[in-house]
């Protein structure tokens, strides 16, 4: 029973760790909270949702949709509306995301209505058995994916001339500049990266939970935690932190009930921004 | 910034007005105008933190909540009266935010503004798990009472109380003080400014004030529902409000959470989403075209005159 909770909490927290590594990314490079987040995600579980739905598209090729769709509104959004105030104070940025959330939520509402959806294949409640554990195929599949997605942003980062300027740009901005790059161009690419990394998350979530135009709100706030407990900006960090999520979910709600997460959920954060405010590696960016 | 002396007088003029009114109005008018000073006092809370340390609040909500449902328990359970049930409330909403502040003002203004909608979310559900103390998800019932100018008058009062510990915030060295933390932390700082705890003191007034609100609105709704009393629409409201009139500024929350919530009034009850996309719009503009509010707006207009 334990040894069962525990592999559903991990098989949850890859996913989440997925969720989580574009707001990381965006925060380490643009040093902005992106309230908008939370719609990404809402954005991407919608596209696999239609797709499938009007098209009968398989929920797993409709991730390239996503990845795409995201990128271009992440794109335009930091280059035409969130550059502008980019060198703000930090206030101001938080607002204008908060502002660009409610749009995009509510525009998502009307559009769409409130309705809880779900995207479910006809192997949607497969599973195979393993010693005495179940495992759901599409869990399985949605955490490797996530991983994979996971894994290529790292090498991304680390290997291609572009990810080694974004990396630059969020270590020393004026250095890169130095460098011959351009920072608002790497804003622009981070923040599409970001955005569309966040919309296959979304995609891979609904394959797993219900999709809804105010889902957003609690992503944001999981989002938020798994980078505080993995580190601001220190991408790998988000794979503890989502897994950790993912077990203290599913902990919780098998033995004390699903509300409690929320009430863990702040504790925990509360301890590690006393004790560990940079994450608990101490990887993560404190200012 | 000091009162000239006609601004006093109107302002006094202002005041007296508010208070005979009730005479006036009963009804319909005396319930809109009661809701119009709770959301000028929640505007003008979130504004003695946001507009003063520059520390935006995601889950400002919590403590109107923790006022709402405190005061409600205290009466409900302990037979306590309204007045001192209500000040517990406050007082503990206060001292919640000192403490939930201690680690999250440490750091900057963005872990705050998450942090807090965390404990917004945790305070919510602390009302839901202990429903028997609470009523949790089947809501929480107080004694009536029908009194609906003492509603108005307690409104009014605590609004004007705001109001005067903004003017003190503007004017005093304390105030000062917060307002270099505001601009640039690490020099108010040097000067010997110990800006944990000035944060600290003015989270924990603006969550006082909150509190006493929440307090008042329990007693005067005669039912609390832990969705609504927690709900992330009203940290939305008093964030908007406080920024579309001016943060930082004293008449800023009054000016944008009258106007708002006379607009919310007509609209609200129609077009609940389309008036969440507009207010999505306002953001936005305020922040790329306007970021001082209306109230800076109309102090460019006079300067460049």
């Amino acid at each position: 029973m334990l040894l069962q909770v525990l592999l559903n909490g991990v098989l949850i927290g890859g996913i989440y760790a997925a969720c989580a590594v574009g707001f990381s990314l965006i925060f380490g490079v643009l040093r902005i909270i992106n309230i908008v987040h939370g719609e990404f995600l809402m954005l991407g579980a919608f596209i696999t949702y239609w797709l499938f739905k009007l098209h009968g598209i398989d929920p797993f090729l409709s991730i390239p949709f996503s990845f795409a769709i995201l990128w271009i509104l992440g794109y335009l959004l930091q280059k035409y509306v969130i550059n502008r105030i980019i060198e703000a104070p930090e206030i101001m940025s938080l607002l204008l995301t908060f502002g660009l959330s409610l749009i995009i939520a509510n525009l998502a509402l009307i559009a769409w209505k409130g309705d809880y959806r779900l995207v479910n294949p006809e192997y949607a409640g497969a599973n195979f058995r393993l010693a005495s554990l179940t495992i759901p195929y599409t869990r399985l599949a949605t955490s490797v994916f996530a991983l994979a997605a996971m894994a290529g942003l790292y090498l991304f980062l680390k290997q291609t001339d572009l990810g080694r300027a974004i990396k630059a740009t969020s270590q020393n901005k004026d250095g890169a500049r130095l460098q011959g790059v351009h920072p608002a161009t790497i804003y622009s690419v981070t923040f599409a990266l970001g955005a569309a990394v966040t919309g296959i998350a979304g995609s891979l979530l609904s394959m797993s939970f219900s999709v809804f135009p105010s889902m957003g709100g609690d992503y944001l706030l999981f989002s938020f935690f798994i980078v505080v407990v993995g580190g601001m900006g220190h991408i790998p960090g988000a794979l503890t932190g989502g897994l950790i999520l993912g077990i203290l979910q599913s902990l919780s709600t098998n033995f004390v009930g699903a509300g409690m997460t929320y009430i863990l959920i702040f504790v925990l954060l509360y301890i590690v921004l006393i004790f560990r405010p940079a994450g608990i590696f101490g990887k993560g960016l404190v200012e | 910034m000091k009162i000239s002396s006609a601004k006093l007088w109107i302002a006094l003029v202002l005041i007296a007005l508010a208070a005979v009114a009730p005479l006036g109005i009963s009804g319909y008018w005396l319930r809109l105008f009661t809701f119009i000073f709770m959301w000028i006092g929640l505007a003008g809370s979130l504004n003695l933190l946001t507009g003063y340390t520059g520390y935006l609040d995601f889950g400002h909500v919590a403590f109107f909540g923790i006022g709402a449902y405190t005061t409600g328990v205290l009466m409900v359970k302990l037979g306590m009266p309204f007045f001192p049930a209500m000040l517990i409330s406050a007082v503990l909403a206060g001292f919640l935010a000192v403490v939930v502040g201690i680690p999250t003002m440490r750091l900057r203004g963005a872990y705050f503004a998450i942090a807090m909608l965390a404990f917004a979310e945790a305070m919510k559900q602390v009302v839901l798990e202990f429903d028997g103390i609470t009523g949790g998800g089947n809501g929480l019932s107080l004694p009536i009472y029908t009194n609906y100018q003492f509603f108005y008058y307690a409104m009014l009062g605590t609004v004007l109380l705001i109001i005067g510990t903004t003017y003190w915030f503007e004017n005093s060295k304390f105030g000062k003080g917060l307002m270099a933390i505001r601009e640039a932390e690490l020099a108010a700082e040097v000067t010997g400014i110990n800006t944990l705890y000035c944060k600290l003191i003015a989270f924990g007034i603006s969550a006082f004030f909150a509190g006493i609100i929440g307090g008042i609105y329990a007693y005067w709704m005669t039912f609390l529902y832990p969705g609504d009393t927690f709900s992330v629409l009203i940290t939305m409201r008093m964030i908007i409000m406080a920024f579309l009139g001016g943060a930082g500024t004293l008449l800023g929350p009054i000016i944008g959470a009258a106007f708002l919530a006379t607009i919310e009034e007509i609209l609200w009850a129609e077009f609940k989403y389309t008036y969440l996309i507009i207010v999505g719009f306002i953001v936005v503009f305020v922040v790329l075209i306007l970021p001082r509010g209306l109230v800076g707006l109309f102090r460019q207009r006079i300067l460049a005159r």
